[in-house]
């Protein structure tokens, strides 16, 4: 089948928002080489193609089988980014890759819920730690004086009357440990769930994307 | 799960090893993969999801890509089978056999009891 201008029109078309979406997240060098394959696919169909039963139909048959643009760049989108945290393992691209995730599912989104809570409190016990030594009088598990029950952990500017620290300096090491230990074990869940995303994956053959 | 669902995992979960199969035998390049699937399976839905997974295994050390230029009319992108994609692919089909082998033994037990019960 030989293009019309408006048929040409409409492959650039395709090719310029697969183009324009691709770029919000690849390299320019990746985004050629993926236009370049996508248009290599179209022209080939096309040369296939009989025309029937007439240039618009036969043209958007073969778009249609491809897939929207949108869809194919969310496609690419989807394996980049959670290839890159499961690779990597650094805690940016595994956030970004449970946000992209977290977006399209509701057991990403469950997933990514959790791991927010997990890394915000271990970073919480962190802080507290390193904010410890600056400030020895506002930081500590605050006591009430009478009962002498804790009842809170953290910072308190000025420092809560009728209470008292009743942790002293070991709130650093216990702090720390805890700290350091709901973070690990939170990256490594986070890591392992996007390892097995990865393997049963959102590519779904029809089109769609699903846990 | 819906049968749809449970057919579509299992059409998910099958495309990698499907596409490692169909660059075995030698270079193919996009479209004559998707083609090869076609003609043998009912893998591919939609043309334009089988690209980024091509990516990926490229990615992965799996396959390698060429872009031929001389061939056709436009350029193609040819994957190939690396030795690491070549050894992957001898484990896939280890797996797949053997979990095949279980499911057909399954299925047979149970249609022998059903069998002797009637």
């Amino acid at each position: 089948m030989q293009l019309t201008d408006t048929g040409e029109s409409r492959v650039n078309g395709y090719l310029f928002i697969l183009e324009r979406s691709l770029k919000t997240f690849l390299p320019p060098d990746l985004v050629r080489d993926v236009v370049r394959e996508i248009e290599s696919h179209l022209r080939e169909r096309i040369v296939a193609a009989d025309g029937a039963p007439n240039e618009r139909v036969a043209l958007e048959t073969i778009l249609g089988e491809l897939g929207p643009p949108l869809r194919v760049a969310q496609a690419y989108s989807a394996e980049r980014i959670v290839d890159e945290a499961v690779v990597t393992g650094r805690i940016a691209a595994v956030l970004s890759a449970l946000w992209h995730v977290g977006a399209r599912t509701v057991v990403g989104f469950c997933v990514a819920l959790g791991v927010s809570v997990g890394y915000t409190a271990g970073w919480a016990f962190l802080v507290v730690a390193i904010m410890k030594p600056i400030f020895p009088r506002n930081v500590g598990l605050w006591a009430d004086d009478v009962t002498g029950m804790p009842h809170r952990l953290g910072m308190e500017f000025p420092a809560p009357a009728g209470e008292h620290d009743m942790a002293g300096y070991w709130i650093i090491p216990v702090c720390l440990v805890i700290g350091i230990l709901i973070v690990r074990s939170t990256h490594r869940w986070a890591r392992r769930f996007l390892s097995r995303w990865r393997e049963r994956r959102a590519l779904a053959p029809t089109g769609r994307f699903v846990a | 799960m819906s049968h749809e669902t449970w057919q579509e995992q299992l059409r998910r979960g099958s495309l990698d090893l499907a596409i490692l199969l169909s660059v075995s035998s030698g270079p193919r390049y996009g479209l004559a993969i998707i083609q090869h699937l076609e003609a043998f399976t009912d893998l591919v839905v939609t043309e334009g999801t089988i690209y980024p997974i091509l990516a990926r295994l490229t990615r992965d050390g799996l396959l390698d890509a060429t872009w031929v230029e001389d061939e056709a009319p436009h350029p193609r992108k040819y994957y190939r089978l690396t030795r690491a994609g070549a050894r992957r692919l001898e484990h896939m089909k280890r797996e797949w056999r053997a979990f095949a082998d279980k499911i057909t033994r399954l299925i047979d037990a149970a249609e022998s009891t059903a069998h002797a019960t009637h």
